[in-house]
C-alpha cells in the first residue's frame, strides 16, 4: 500500500467528509432516508469484512445483528431505557454472545463454521418465534419513532457509528493485528509456530464485528419501530452482510464501503421494478464475482483499471 | 395410549426420514465425489417441486409420475450449472466454492420468488387424503409411497455406485483422483455426471416433497439446512451415514413433535441445534473423517 500522504487525496478526503457532514442540508426526507440505510449497511458490510480478515466467513450475521436490535427494543420496552444506550447494550450483549459462540467454534475451519453459523441465526430465529412472552414472537416488537422522528440526529448518530467502524478497521489494518490477522487467515498452524495465538485473535475480531453488528441492530429496531424475528434474524440479513463487502473488495477500508453503495443501488432499483425477490441481484452478484473478479471492484480497479491511467513512462 | 402414541409417533418420524435421505442422496454425492458443498442442492429440491406442482395443475400429471420427469429436467440444468459455474472453480480453495454455490441458491430462491410469488402451494391428488391403519398407528397413503420410493431411489444410486461402470468411476475418483486419472478415468467426465446425477436425485426428491408438504421458494434452503443437519450426524459424503442421519433426524423432530409442549415449533430448530452441538463437540462430525 501506499503510505506517502499525497495532497490530492487529502483533498479529497476532506471534501467527503464536509460532503457527508453538510448531506442533511442539501437533501430531502427520502434521500435521508436512504443514506441512513445505505451507511447501516455500510457498517455491516465493513464489520463483516473484519471477521473474514481471520478467514472466518459468517453466513449468520443476522444473529448478531437481532441479538442487538431485540436488547435494544426490549430494553426500552420494559425499562425505559434512553434509545442509543439501549443500543451500546444491544453491542455488549452481542459481544457477550459472540465471544460465547467464538470460543465454542473456535476448532472450525471454513465451511464448517459458516454452517455452523447459518444454523446460529436460524437456531435464534425459532426460539424467538416459540417464546412470545419474552420477545414478541412473530408479531415482533415496537418502539416509538427514535428522537421523535427527527432523521437528522439519527443520519448524525449512524454516521458517527460508521465513522468508528472504519476507525476500528484503519486501526486493524495499520497495526500489528493485521499481520496477525493475515496470517491466521492464510494459514493456521504457521501462525501459531510463528508465536500467533490464533484462539485469541479470532475470538478478538468476532468480538468486534460482533459489536458494530449488534449496535447496528439496535439502530435499526429503533429507526425502523419495528422488528420481527424473520427479518432480523433472516438469510436476507445474513447475506447482505457478505456480498456488499465480497464485491467491493475483501480486506480493503473502501471495498466494503464502494461495494456497499454499488450493491444497495441496484438493490433499491429492483425494490422498486419487481415486488418480489430483489436480492436475486445478490446471488448473482456473489456467483459473477467468485467466477470473474475474486478481488471485487477494488482489484479491479488496482489490477485493470488504474494502470490504464498511468503515464507510461514508469 | 402411550404406546400408540408412542409408536405413532414413531411411523412419522421414519416416514420423514425417508424424504430427508432422498433430499440428502444428492448432496453427499457431490460433497462426496467432488468435496464440494453444495448450498444450492435444496433449491434443486424446490425447482423438482415446483415442477411437479405445475405439471400437476396445469397439465393433471400425477405427481408420482412426475418423478422421473423432475428427474430428468434436473439433470440437464445440473449439468449446465455444472459446466458455466462449477468447473472454472474446481481449484479454487473451499471457501469460494461455498460462496459460489450460496450466491446460486439464493439467486434460484429469488427467481422462484419473481417468477411464483412466495405463495405456498400443495398438490392434491385423489388419493391424499388416504391413510392405511395398522392397528393404532395410522399412516397416510402418500407419505407411505414417498417413503417407498426414498427407499428405491437410494437402492438405485447404491446399485449405479457399486455395479455401473460410470459409478464405479465415481468411487474411484471419490477416493483419489489423481490416481484415478492415472488409470484412465475421465476424472472432468465423471464430475460431470456425478453432480448431474445429484441434481436429478434432488428433483426426484422435490416431486415426493410437493406431495407431502408445501411448496415455496425458500422450501429448498429450509431442507439444505435439515440435510447439512444430516451429512453432520452421519460423516460427511457416506451414503450409509446420510441414511443414518436421516433416521435421526426425522425421529428426533417427530418425537419432540409428539412429547415437547408446543413441540411442532420447537421441532423445526432441532436441526440448527443438532448442527451447532454436534460441530461444537466433534468438528469432523459425528461419525466419519475430516475432509478438506
Amino acid at each position: 500500500m501506499n503510505r506517502s500522504f499525497s495532497w490530492k487525496k487529502g483533498f479529497f478526503l476532506l471534501f467527503l467528509i464536509l460532503f457527508v457532514l453538510g448531506f442533511p442540508r442539501l437533501v430531502d426526507a427520502y434521500f435521508l432516508h436512504l443514506a441512513v440505510t445505505f451507511f447501516l449497511a455500510m457498517i455491516l458490510a465493513s464489520s463483516w469484512d473484519i471477521l473474514a480478515r481471520t478467514g472466518q466467513v459468517s453466513v449468520g450475521q443476522a444473529g448478531l445483528f437481532g441479538i442487538g436490535a431485540y436488547t435494544a427494543a426490549i430494553l426500552f420496552n420494559r425499562i425505559h431505557l434512553s434509545p442509543v444506550l439501549g443500543m451500546v447494550a444491544g453491542a455488549m450483549v452481542s459481544v457477550l454472545v459472540a465471544a460465547l459462540l467464538g470460543y465454542l467454534t473456535l476448532r472450525l475451519r471454513g465451511i464448517y463454521f459458516s454452517i455452523t453459523t447459518i444454523a446460529f441465526a436460524e437456531a435464534l430465529s425459532v426460539i424467538w418465534l416459540m417464546t412470545p412472552g419474552f420477545t414478541g414472537g412473530a408479531m415482533g416488537l415496537s418502539t416509538p419513532p427514535l428522537f421523535g422522528g427527527d432523521r437528522q440526529q439519527a443520519y448524525y448518530l449512524i454516521l458517527g457509528i460508521l465513522a468508528l467502524t472504519v476507525a476500528a478497521v484503519w486501526l486493524i489494518q495499520s497495526t500489528r493485528l493485521n499481520f496477525a490477522f493475515t496470517a491466521i487467515r492464510e494459514n493456521e498452524e504457521v501462525a501459531n509456530v510463528m508465536g500467533i495465538n490464533p484462539t485469541r485473535y479470532k475470538v478478538l475480531a468476532f468480538m468486534v464485528s460482533a459489536f458494530f453488528t449488534g449496535f447496528a441492530g439496535g439502530f435499526y429496531s429503533h429507526y425502523n419501530t419495528y422488528i420481527i424475528p424473520y427479518e432480523v434474524f433472516g438469510l436476507g440479513i445474513s447475506i447482505a452482510c457478505l456480498v456488499m463487502p465480497i464485491f467491493g473488495g475483501l480486506y480493503t477500508i473502501t471495498g466494503p464501503i464502494l461495494g456497499t453503495i454499488i450493491v444497495k443501488v441496484i438493490e433499491e432499483y429492483l425494490r422498486v421494478t419487481v415486488s418480489y425477490g430483489h436480492q436475486i441481484a445478490y446471488g448473482l452478484i456473489l456467483v459473477l464475482v467468485v467466477l470473474f473478479m475474486p478481488e471485487g471492484v477494488v482489484g479491479l480497479w488496482r489490477n485493470k483499471i488504474s494502470p490504464l491511467f498511468r503515464p507510461a513512462s514508469r | 395410549m402411550e404406546w400408540a402414541d408412542f409408536l405413532q409417533s414413531f411411523a412419522n418420524g421414519l416416514l420423514i426420514a425417508g424424504l430427508y435421505a432422498a433430499v440428502t442422496l444428492g448432496l453427499t454425492l457431490v460433497l462426496g465425489v467432488m468435496g464440494i458443498v453444495n448450498f444450492a442442492h435444496g433449491e434443486m429440491v424446490m425447482l423438482g417441486a415446483y415442477n411437479t406442482f405445475w405439471l400437476f395443475t396445469l397439465l393433471g400429471i400425477d405427481p408420482l409420475l412426475s418423478i422421473g420427469l423432475s428427474g430428468l429436467l434436473l439433470f440437464f440444468i445440473g449439468l449446465f450449472i455444472y459446466r458455466f459455474t462449477i468447473r472454472p472453480i474446481l481449484n479454487d480453495p473451499p471457501l469460494n466454492q461455498l460462496l459460489l454455490t450460496l450466491g446460486l441458491s439464493i439467486f434460484l430462491q429469488n427467481l422462484a420468488m419473481i417468477f411464483w410469488k412466495t405463495d405456498s402451494r400443495s398438490v392434491i391428488t385423489p388419493y391424499s387424503g388416504i391413510s392405511l391403519s395398522l392397528g393404532e398407528v395410522h399412516v397416510g397413503l402418500t407419505r407411505l409411497l414417498t417413503f417407498l420410493i426414498a427407499v428405491g431411489l437410494t437402492l438405485l444410486l447404491l446399485l449405479f455406485l457399486y455395479k455401473a461402470r460410470p459409478g464405479r468411476a465415481m468411487r474411484a475418483v471419490s477416493e483419489n483422483n489423481t490416481a484415478s486419472w492415472l488409470i484412465g478415468i475421465n476424472v472432468q467426465k465423471t464430475y460431470l455426471l456425478a453432480f448431474g446425477v445429484a441434481c436429478a436425485l434432488a428433483g426426484a426428491a422435490g416431486a415426493l416433497v410437493s406431495t407431502v408438504m408445501y411448496t415455496f421458494p425458500m422450501v429448498g434452503f429450509k431442507l439444505s439446512l435439515k440435510a447439512f443437519c444430516i451429512l453432520v450426524l452421519g460423516g460427511l459424503g457416506n451414503i450409509p451415514g446420510a441414511l443414518f442421519g436421516s433416521v435421526i433426524l426425522g425421529l428426533t423432530e417427530s418425537f419432540v413433535g409428539t412429547y415437547v409442549p408446543e413441540g411442532s415449533g420447537w421441532a423445526e430448530g432441532i436441526s440448527f441445534i443438532l448442527i451447532m452441538i454436534i460441530l461444537i463437540i466433534k468438528p469432523t462430525g459425528l461419525v466419519g473423517t475430516r475432509r478438506e
